[in-house]
């Protein structure tokens, strides 16, 4: 029976909160809604759905499932029970275990065997869905395949087997004679079975073998050179792998790979399949630092952050950042603005990333470069600012720290390099190498869920290590470093990985490349410093954001209004300074130094650039004498005074608008016009007029005219626009698109039980049901019978023998006209075994006899 | 975070906030390893720098006790990768050490076996070691201390030097405090000097620095060599020395162009060491010449280039650095610090000056317009010519002569670079002038009436500039400027700083042609003391008369 219909029955017999539970641990089985049980199970069953679940898991609920896995077979009917699996998982017990197991099935990722119901609790036997085996791949629980596995699925295989086997005999090693591959597989298979076979052997092995067998521990494959190269017991096995291909206990696969059967790593690994089974997490030594100094780390980058996160998005306002043509912003770009931010450019580069996931920068599409985006960032507090970024941060799907490393194209291409010598140094001219600032290849779509686990990891270290320290002051016990008043605990990259293999082994392995940049971004944002976690840091882990506001903006100073000028010509903001005297005292003076406090130094060209924007002497006292806490220092006075005094080359007037055209006729034309005399036109040069009346008066005149003036912006800048034109981008809200609401489970919920618990084959369920099907049929070399709608709509019955599924469509060998074949799946309208039917017995030996079976029907095929 | 007076910024600059009621807790507490960079009138800043930092562990400062100080007096949050950064560099020192080994007399020793392999690979290092003893040490030659010193500063990995002194010929020296008294300030220079070893004080002008140095001699009681720019100034030590010390005439030589004398003090002039005959240094000899017990150097920022080689040689003796800043125009701070020492002492002028030890002073720029005729030729003149063209003005002679005439009965120095126009203004005010064509016992007569009060006014050059005494003088009038130095400011504003036995102010005048190079290049020389927080008035030519 199909699992997915067996998990249908199972899911509609579900209590709500059973369900709820599910939904909970599988949002995506319910995003978008499902119309009924079977579609859900359908859903539950599909690849991506199991692959994400299985994401999920912790390091024991993986290896639970990966054993039992490897002890089932669905289409021998096989199941496995608690106890079952315990011999095989080193200091497992079976209550643990079955607990497991039972949240496995919550989780829709095993179903109970149909043939076992009836079973106490403690013993229930459960099979895994089908599509497992996709996920988890070749190498369950770092096992390679079976000899009799490796001899059915590679035939070359089969041939080296019989080699070796003979080469055995000859040596004088206690091995089966055999004479088809197969046989040959049994017999390796019973000889490295026999107790002692292996002991005895690896006595007598060169040095290092025993190394070089731990290597394959974690996973079965390994390269290496000249795999397939001949050599036999007592000639030519000095080395550790000649030794080991001597023997067979390593099997090439080609001439580059060799895989470890798991009949030998079961014996190596003592005849478990899991060594270490541990339901607690690692518990890590975590060195310890003060709180103040963790505070002030973070403080610090805090304020710095957004000083210069200001500072950039100025620079950038005044000259937008252009685009290369392979996308990003090109070193020359960055090193420019790091040159007037006067910091280095991995910093810069760092900045930069963050205002544009933060939507403070934006691509402009029409000039394709990266402009200063419509924001009232600027405008809000230093604690909102400083939220914005986080939020941003966290939920960004890019990875900011993978910019400045080699692109995965580059990679790829390295990889054709070794093909082909041709093609080696093309690809060196096409990727240039390094990942560019804003460029796409920085986008990572897991990193919001790896940055939230991240966060989550390290609360639940800091949370440990405090519970640790109290239970040490009351024991009083040794208390640890982490445990003495004021100090916390240090989180290092090991750690956090440590825990985050625990926690969810499958998805950690993409976190090696960007944990260590994800540490570095969180320091810089303040939610750890000097490496522990903060007290923004948990509020935002915890997701309590509010909390982190209140810590922040109660630890961050009010920004100042005044200066200290000083007789040295230099002004000096003794902290925060609010924004727009930043951006006043920009104009009248260049910025030095780079922390809480800015200097502003002021010479005659800073102050010339402040006149030529359209302040005058008395002006910038004025506004000097007002934001001074002291008296403007006489040399100040006097540089001011001076400078404006020898600023004559421009001259100021009043005009209401003005007219401009490169049509210098037309210019003239309108000024010689009586009926236009009452605006006051004055030619200011031959291209431009100035009149004392308003801009859009003066185009209504010109429209009667019959001219068709374009009015444009007080500031010049381009046509006037409807007031806020396009969206404001707004903050990012906190809620993720991808969690279900309450509401939402409750519908689903309401819609799943007003439905019969069995829909057959449902827009969603039909297709996966005969893809499973036509999966199963592969497995087991069986035909089918297919129902093929042609492109007139025409049914077609046949009988076809499926022998690959993949893009969407399957590839068949038809008997009737001895012809291989490729069907797209949208034509299977319906699929079903041609020969149901599965053979008992004992666990073991049926799957040998299957595989035996098998492995017959393909040498008779062929 | 506390409301210190600190502001330590990322970019390893520390902000003083003077006002503050901390402040001179602050000061002390950093002044021990972070050096004053400048000192206007509300915020001073201090740089941390390896050498600083380095000087601090020398003194016998952690890491710890840096980061405390900087959290303990901070306003706002200290950088964190500054922390770090301090403390990895404070680490650095001291790994390697310069040691005497009974047996192999100089040797290098470390405790980190890979940082001895780093240095001794380095490709200058390797030619001043000798064979390796074991794992952690290897042989120095001798005469190679100075030379590896600098050099593994420069590599980063400076070397504490614990090979010591050698005692040098005892020669009794004590201070003769009657009527007077060592100030506190003078005190702790020498103090800390001696702790330290060998290094520089630096001190404003006029704050008594030879003083100084004849306490350090007095604490060192052994023979002297001391290092000084001219032989005026080499006769002025002299007397100071014989009216505040037990020293008597015979003990005391004067090495020079003139006299060639050694004895158990001897005061030689930069000039004569320097001097060369047929590619060699004939006077250097004089080094060796006795077992100096310590050698002093005066004015060390003007110390010339083979000095410093010759010094590298003398690392086993004591050496004191005097200087009034150690600015150097031409950036080789980091040679002092290597091979005469660290700095041991330093005051913000302002600060002494607080204390009544030095003058207050009262600076003025004077802007003058130049006519017509002289801005034209300036306008069409080479660049060349420029400075010279604006700093010599016509207009100016008339204002000196007006400001002369302001300060009536005042002792007055007109300073001026260009000898053309200060023999003008000497005719024009009826004044002698010294300049470098003037005999030694011309000068000498012509400084001891001035300090008598018979000649009221002198016009110098710029052979004034250093070491001369010349305690009445209250007011002086730049006329024009060696283009931006900005030490030598310091030294000519430092003229004026004696204490006046009337306690009156010093005046000093600059006079600046508007609108010219003039202006720009008196901007960078008063920046030195605008940052030790002399604030510069300014005031227009056509105001004087009525002024003063």
């Amino acid at each position: 029976m199909s699992s997915i219909r067996i998990l249908t029955a199972e899911l509609a017999a579900r209590s709500d909160n059973a369900l709820r539970m599910l939904f909970d641990a599988r949002p995506d089985l319910i995003s978008p809604a499902v119309p009924d049980f079977a579609a859900l199970a359908a859903r539950a069953c599909a690849r991506v759905s199991v692959a994400r679940a299985l994401d999920k898991l912790n390091q024991p609920q993986s290896q639970v499932l990966e054993v039992l896995h490897l002890t089932t077979n669905e289409d021998l009917g096989l199941s496995a029970t608690a106890s079952m699996l315990k011999p095989l998982m080193a200091g497992s017990t079976v209550s643990t275990l079955d607990a497991i197991l039972r949240d496995l099935h919550a989780r829709a990722l095993l179903y109970r065997d149909p043939a076992q119901f009836g079973q106490p609790v403690k013993s229930r036997a459960y099979l895994p869905v089908s599509s497992l085996k996709d996920v988890i791949g070749l190498h369950p629980a770092g096992l390679g395949r079976r000899y009799v596995e490796l001899v059915r699925t590679q035939p070359s295989v089969g041939v080296r087997l019989l080699q070796t086997l003979k080469a055995l005999q000859q040596s004088g090693a206690g091995v089966k004679d055999a004479s088809t591959p197969m046989e040959a597989a049994l017999a390796m298979h019973a000889w490295v079975d026999a107790p002692g076979t292996l002991e005895r052997l690896l006595s007598g092995a060169p040095e290092n073998t025993q190394g070089m067998l731990d290597r394959f521990s974690a996973g079965a494959m390994g390269a290496i050179p000249n795999a397939q190269r001949i050599a036999g017991p007592g000639i030519n096995d000095a080395s550790p792998v000649d030794w080991l291909l001597a023997r067979g206990l390593l099997v090439p696969l080609n001439n580059e790979h060799v895989e470890l059967p798991s009949d030998v790593a079961m014996v190596l690994r003592g005849r478990v399949i899991v060594r270490d089974f541990s339901v607690a997490p690692p518990a890590p030594q975590l060195r310890a630092t003060s709180s103040s100094l963790v505070s002030n780390a973070a403080l610090g980058s805090i304020a710095e952050v957004l000083r210069l996160e200001t500072e950039l998005l100025a620079q950038v306002q005044n000259t937008p950042l252009a685009t290369l043509r392979a996308g990003g912003v090109g070193v020359r770009e960055v090193r420019r603005l790091a040159d007037a931010l006067r910091i280095d450019t991995e910093m810069t580069t760092l900045l930069l990333e963050l205002a544009a996931l933060a939507s403070l920068l934006v691509l402009d599409v029409d000039t394709s470069r990266w402009r200063v985006a419509q924001t009232h960032w600027q405008q809000l507090p230093r604690e909102q600012q400083w939220l914005w970024l986080a939020t941003s941060w966290l939920k960004a799907d890019r990875a900011p720290a993978l910019v400045g490393q080699p692109s995965s194209r580059d990679g790829s291409g390295g990889g054709n390099a070794s093909g082909s010598a041709g093609s080696g140094t093309g690809s060196k001219t096409a990727g240039t190498g390094l990942i560019n600032a804003l460029g796409a290849e920085a986008y990572r779509p897991d990193a919001p869920v790896l940055r939230k686990q991240t966060l989550a990891i390290m609360l639940e270290l800091s949370d440990e290590a405090a519970a640790a320290s109290t239970d040490a002051g009351d024991t009083g016990t040794s208390p640890s470093a982490a445990s003495a008043p004021g100090m916390v605990p240090v989180l290092d990259g090991a750690a956090i990985l440590a825990r985050f293999q625990w926690r969810q082994p499958r998805l950690a392995r993409r976190l090696p490349r960007l944990l260590p940049g994800f540490l570095h971004e969180a320091e810089l944002l303040g939610l750890t410093g000097s490496g522990s976690l903060t007290v923004m840091g948990s509020a935002v882990a915890s997701g309590k954001p509010e909390e982190a506001l209140a810590a922040l903006h109660a630890a961050l100073p009010r920004p100042l209004a005044h200066v200290l000028l000083q007789a040295d010509l230099t002004a000096v903001a003794p902290g925060y300074l609010s924004p727009e005297l930043t951006a006043e005292l920009n104009l009248l003076a260049a910025a030095e130094g780079q922390g809480p406090a800015t200097i502003f130094r002021f010479s005659a060209a800073s102050l010339r650039r402040a006149l030529d924007a359209g302040q005058d002497a008395e002006g910038i006292l004025d506004f000097l004498a007002r934001h001074s806490a002291t008296d403007i220092p006489q040399p100040l006075r006097y540089l001011v005074e001076d400078t404006a005094a020898r600023h004559g080359r421009l001259r100021v007037g009043t005009a209401f608008s003005y007219l401009q055209s490169e049509d210098e006729m037309m210019l003239q034309e309108l000024l010689q016009i009586p009926v236009l005399k009452h605006l006051g036109l004055v030619a200011l040069a031959p291209t431009v007029l100035t009149t004392k009346s308003g801009a859009r008066e003066v185009a209504a005149a010109l429209r009667e005219l019959g001219m068709a003036p374009a009015v444009l912006e007080s500031d010049g800048g381009g046509p006037v626009k409807v007031p806020q034109s396009g969206p404001a981008v707004v903050q990012p809200g906190r809620a993720s698109a991808r969690e279900p609401a309450e509401e939402d489970i409750a519908a689903q919920l309401s819609a799943l039980r007003s439905k019969p618990s069995w829909v057959p084959a449902g827009p969603e369920t039909g297709p996966q049901l005969g893809l499973e099907t036509l999966r199963q049929a592969i497995r087991l070399k069986k035909s089918v019978n297919i129902s093929i709608v042609d492109s007139n709509g025409n049914h077609d019955q046949q009988v076809l023998v499926p022998l690959s599924v993949s893009g969407g469509r399957v590839r068949v060998y038809d008997p009737g006209r001895e012809i291989e074949r490729v069907v797209s799946i949208h034509r299977v309208m319906d699929v079903e075994l041609a020969e149901p039917g599965a053979p008992t017995g004992d666990r073991t030996d049926a799957l040998a006899a299957t595989e035996v079976a098998l492995a017959d029907t393909e040498a008779r095929d062929r | 975070m506390t409301d210190g007076p600190l502001i330590v910024q990322s970019d390893k600059t520390i902000l003083l906030e003077v006002d503050h009621p901390q402040a001179t807790e602050a000061r002390h507490a950093i002044a021990a390893f972070a050096e004053l960079e400048r000192a206007p009138e509300h915020m001073h800043s201090y740089r941390l720098t390896p050498l600083g930092l380095w000087n601090a562990r020398a003194a016998g400062l952690d890491a710890e006790q840096v980061l405390d100080t900087l959290l303990k007096y901070s306003r706002f949050p200290v950088p964190h990768a500054l922390l770090i950064d301090v403390a990895e560099t404070m680490s650095r020192y001291g790994r390697l050490r310069l040691e005497k080994d009974p047996v192999h007399g100089l040797v290098l020793r470390t405790d980190d076996y890979p940082v001895l392999e780093e240095v001794i690979r380095a490709k200058k290092i390797e030619p001043l070691l000798g064979p390796r003893i074991d794992p952690m040490t290897v042989v120095v030659h001798a005469s190679a201390r100075g030379a590896l010193k600098q050099l593994l500063l420069k590599i980063g990995w400076p070397a504490e030097d614990l090979a010591g002194y050698v005692d040098g010929t005892p020669h009794p020296v004590a201070l003769l405090e009657e009527g007077w008294k060592l100030r506190p300030y003078q005190q702790l220079a020498v103090e800390n000097f001696w702790a330290g070893g060998s290094g520089v004080v630096v001190l404003p002008c006029g704050a008594g620095k030879t003083l100084v140095g004849a306490a350090a001699m007095a604490v060192s009681g052994t023979t002297t060599l001391i290092l000084v720019t001219n032989t005026v100034s080499a006769r002025q030590w002299k007397d100071e020395l014989l009216k505040r010390t037990t020293l008597t005439e015979s003990e005391i030589g004067e090495y020079s162009g003139a006299v060639k004398e050694v004895r158990p003090v001897t005061i030689a002039t930069y000039q004569v060491l320097t001097m060369r005959r047929g590619g060699l240094y004939p006077h250097l000899e004089l080094l060796d010449a006795n077992n100096w017990g310590l050698i002093i150097y005066d004015e060390v920022h003007l110390l010339p280039a083979p000095i410093f080689r010759m010094t590298a040689d003398l690392q086993a003796r004591r050496r004191l650095g005097l200087t009034a800043t150690l600015v150097r125009e031409d950036g080789r701070e980091g040679e002092v610090f290597s091979l005469i020492g660290p700095k041991r002492y330093d005051a913000p002028w302002k600060d002494i000056e607080a204390q009544g030890y030095i003058a207050p002073a009262d600076c003025v720029e004077v802007r003058v317009d130049l006519p017509r005729d002289e801005r034209m030729a300036y306008a069409m003149a080479d660049d060349a010519d420029k400075y010279r063209l604006c700093a010599t003005s016509e207009t100016k002679t008339a204002v000196v002569e007006r400001l002369v005439k302001s300060h009536q009965g005042e002792q007055l120095l007109v300073i001026g670079q260009y000898i053309d126009q200060l023999d003008e203004i000497a005719q024009h005010l009826d004044a002698p002038v010294i300049k470098g064509e003037t005999s030694v016992k011309e000068r000498q007569r012509l400084f001891g009436e001035f300090r008598k009060g018979i000649i009221h006014t002198l016009v110098v050059s710029k052979v004034a500039n250093f070491s001369i005494d010349l305690p009445e003088a209250s007011v002086a009038i730049q006329v024009s400027g060696s283009f931006g130095s900005r030490q030598e400011e310091a030294q000519r504003l430092g003229r004026l700083l004696r204490p006046k036995a009337d306690g009156r102010s010093a005046r000093f005048y600059t006079l600046v042609a508007r609108d010219t190079l003039d202006q720009d290049f008196a901007a960078k020389r008063q920046r030195f003391l605008a940052e030790q927080g002399y604030a510069y008035r300014i005031l227009d030519a056509k105001d004087i008369a009525t002024t003063g």
